[in-house]
């Protein structure tokens, strides 16, 4: 029995030792992409009428749209812009489906209001319910970071009430709670530790659906200004300029925004592999 | 053997096929030898207010399905239309016009003088853009003879009889802006909302016909719209400058001046607040006369016109460029940056380490908001903010919607458009009395001499009178709210209107084109000729 168990063990490690390596490396392509935006300048996305309409060449590897400007680094910042709406619209929504579930574990009261909640948020399609959050907000980055912050945490929830439903009725928490144990105790010793690797793939997940949304609810325009380098302004400005044959604007930023999204999932899953090999 | 009869029965089929694509573009090549008497247009956007002109309809260009008492021709002349005589009084408060009486709306009942006071009291009572608070009442002197008596005297009263098409009191409902019946020279046969417009000759038409009984216009989006063009589809199209560039076969560009320009509103007083209105006014920095004057002295106007409108445009020194009631001696020589920074050194403003120009520790520096959907005034604002800093002011700019826009124009400067055929609009943009009244003098620009000789300009009573007035308005030598003077805006460019147009097409020579792309260009469309 106990070599059972322990073969399993090593040949995990190795699987897990893989995995790891690749989530190192995913990150990293992550960080390039992500953080390259606080080196980049307004100088380096300014409108330069000298050069404009230009297709892809060394000096500008996404070429330039009608202002002249530079799509590569307009590009970066609008993935930048998007990492940064995701972290938020992440982290917010990771605090929500945590708070509500953990609520929901207190009696059959709050357990139905929480289940109504998350049902009648899953009853509205996702991007209508960002729109309309966005548009009372009255748009503009605020309106769209919050928007999609507040509409992504109902699947998470689920996950984790369900969760939370199974540990509840495990032996040990029987235990403690007949050993008089407070609440908070049984949820910092109990729950916290069992959740935290679906808190976190659950975390990381949320990203690429953030991101699309983003992207999404930008390139309806929404309030924000089409200047801001944001990959769904971007995208929207580059069909105008369809007809004239310049493909640059719509392929390269559309590809690294796939990109960026690709990455994320295959971020989650790994990590979700190496946290729960089941 | 079965191979062989599947293979024989697959060729035939093709062969079919080709007979039949043979056939029908030969069917096609024996309609176009039929003389050509209907066009396909793509020309703009679609007038979702329906095609009422006593709410709006017809007063850029011409109302198409309503004729007007008078028109302005290409030189913008008065010419009479509906009417065959007008005139007016001494104290020019009493407008007697005299009307043809063999005039038929398309419905073939008689246009009477009924319909003409029907029309001017609708328009009054209907609170719209057609402003007739001025009208005080309407006599029937006779059967053909009607007198408008006004409050005080308006020589602009005349672009109004110029524009107001007139409606049949006996077939006008609430329904009338869906279901236009009228004397011009079409008659609406099927409207098919968001998609299309069918038009058809009125045959009780008075004047000159055209040669083309039909008229179909497309409503797309642009890229629809010269694609559409590009496939053979309509017979003109109207474009944006990016796409003028472009070259569709079987078709010409014809780029058509117009007033229809840009430029940019400076809050002309100190922040403060209009606590009547209760709006925030103002702005310190562009309070400031020598700001105005730099910023409109170092932009190069021909520079705009290359880089933005890829040249389809011209410098605007003003609001009505080239119209009988532009001040010629507006023009400036513009690009000078040295001239600008001297203005700024001269009023006190100092580099500070930036390059940016302060005094008394205000930065030169503001933030320049334009309407977010509109492409050419978003690269106007970037152009104009890099101009801008080539002499040491900052600029930021930032595109907000038309509602975000309105709560902001009075302390913020902004990209706007005018451009219209009557001088009314420079009363409304410029005049004291239209302080934040909408989007007329929404950066509060006041100065008494310049209010006088506007309002002399309203009292004249002959065109010429007016028009003298409102030159003065504008520059007379020591003030004015031109940019040698006053410099409230920094007028920048007037669009070219832009149409691909079939090569067989002649649309003859255009007015200046009024702001609003697309329908004015139907004004002359009697004189449109098809060549083979």
């Amino acid at each position: 029995m106990k070599n059972q168990y322990l073969s399993i063990d090593f040949d995990s490690t190795n699987y897990k030792r893989r995995i790891l390596w690749k989530i190192i490396g995913l990150v990293c392509l992550f960080l390039l992409v992500a953080l390259s935006g606080f080196w980049i300048g307004e100088e380096q996305i300014e409108a330069n009428m000298g050069e404009k309409h230009l297709s892809p060449s060394l000096d500008h590897p996404f070429g330039t749209d009608w202002l002249g400007r530079d799509m590569f680094f307009r590009t970066l910042l609008g993935l930048h812009l998007s990492w940064k709406v995701g972290l938020f619209a992440a982290v917010i929504s990771t605090v929500i489906a945590l708070t509500l579930s953990l609520l929901s574990s207190i009696n059959k009261f709050f357990d139905s209001l929480v289940t109504m909640l998350i049902d009648l948020f899953l009853s509205i399609p996702h991007l209508v319910a960002l729109i309309l959050i966005a548009f009372v907000l009255g748009g503009g980055v605020k309106g769209i970071v919050i928007g999609i912050a507040f509409t992504h945490w109902p699947s998470l929830t689920r996950v984790l009430r369900a969760e939370i439903l199974q540990i509840k009725s495990s032996e040990y928490v029987h235990i403690s709670k007949k050993l008089g144990k407070s609440r908070m105790w049984i949820i910092r010793h109990h729950y916290l530790p069992q959740l935290a690797p679906q808190l976190f793939v659950g975390f990381i997940l949320l990203f690429p659906h953030a991101i699309l949304h983003e992207s999404a609810i930008t390139f309806l325009g929404f309030g924000l200004s089409p200047e801001q380098p944001a990959i769904g302004i971007i995208l929207s400005e580059a069909m105008k300029y369809l007809t004239m044959g310049m493909w640059w604007l719509v392929v390269f930023p559309g590809l690294s925004l796939f990109g960026m999204v690709v990455i994320f999932d295959a971020l989650g899953n790994n990590l979700r592999k190496l946290l729960n090999p089941n | 053997m079965k191979v062989n009869n599947r293979f024989l029965l697959l060729s035939v089929l093709i062969f079919a096929c080709f007979l039949l694509v043979a056939c029908a573009s030969q069917a096609s090549d024996s309609e176009t030898d039929k003389k050509k008497d209907s066009l396909v247009l793509a020309i703009g956007s679609e007038p979702t207010d329906g095609f009422d002109p006593t709410t709006g309809w017809g007063r850029y260009g011409s109302p198409l399905f309503q004729s007007t008492l008078l028109t302005l021709d290409r030189n913008f002349n008065v010419q009479p239309d509906l009417a065959v005589d007008y005139s007016v009084s001494e104290d020019g408060l009493e407008w007697t016009v005299k009307i043809r009486d063999d005039v038929k709306f398309s419905d073939g009942e008689p246009l009477t003088i009924e319909d003409v006071i029907f029309t001017f009291e609708t328009a009054k009572n209907s609170q719209s853009v057609v402003d007739l608070q001025n009208l005080k009442k309407i006599e029937k002197l006779d059967a053909q003879t009607v007198k408008f008596v006004l409050e005080r005297p308006q020589s602009t009263f005349l672009y109004t009889l110029t524009m107001l098409g007139i409606v049949p009191k006996h077939a006008y409902s609430e329904n009338y802006r869906e279901n236009p019946i009228g004397s011009g020279p079409y008659k609406l046969v099927q409207w098919d909302k968001g998609q299309q417009l069918i038009v058809e000759e009125n045959p009780y038409y008075y004047g000159k016909k055209s040669p083309f009984k039909k008229l179909t216009f497309l409503f797309l989006s642009q890229d629809a719209a010269f694609l559409a063009a590009k496939a053979g589809q309509v017979d003109i199209v109207s474009v944006p400058p990016n796409l003028a560039k472009e070259s569709i076969s079987g078709m010409k560009l014809i780029a058509l001046d117009s007033v229809d320009n840009r430029g940019i509103m400076l809050p002309f007083v100190k922040p403060g607040y209009d606590a009547e209105k209760g709006i925030e006014i103002g702005h310190e920095v562009t309070s400031d006369l020598a700001i105005r004057k730099a910023l409109n002295i170092c932009i190069d106007r021909d520079k705009l016109v290359e880089d933005v409108l890829e040249g389809f445009g011209t410098p605007a020194f003003s609001v009505a460029d080239k119209l009988p009631w532009w001040n010629e001696e507006t023009v400036f020589e513009d690009g000078d940056i040295e001239a600008a920074e001297q203005i700024l050194m001269d009023a006190g403003w100092r580099k500070n380490a930036d390059g940016i120009f302060e005094k008394d520790g205000e930065k030169a520096s503001f933030t320049l908001v334009y309407p977010a959907s509109d492409q050419t005034r978003q690269s106007l604002a970037i152009a104009f903010k890099q101009m801008a800093k080539e002499i040491g002011i900052e600029v930021n700019t930032e595109g907000k919607s038309w509602s975000e826009i309105e709560e902001v124009m009075h302390s913020t400067p902004v990209v706007m458009g005018w451009g219209s055929h009557d001088p009314i609009e420079i009363y409304h943009l410029y005049h004291s009395k239209y302080r934040g009244q909408g989007y007329s003098n929404a950066n509060y620009y006041s100065n008494k001499k310049v209010d006088q000789y506007m309002d002399q300009a309203i009292h004249a009573i002959t065109p010429e009178e007016a028009n003298e007035y409102w030159k003065k308005a504008q520059w007379d030598g020591e003030t004015g709210f031109s940019a040698l003077g006053d410099a409230p805006w920094v007028w920048l460019v007037n669009l070219q209107h832009l149409y691909f147009v079939n090569e067989h097409l002649n649309i003859g020579e255009q007015k200046i084109q009024p702001h609003g792309h697309g329908w004015p260009i139907t004004e002359f469309i009697a004189d449109w000729t098809w060549e083979e």
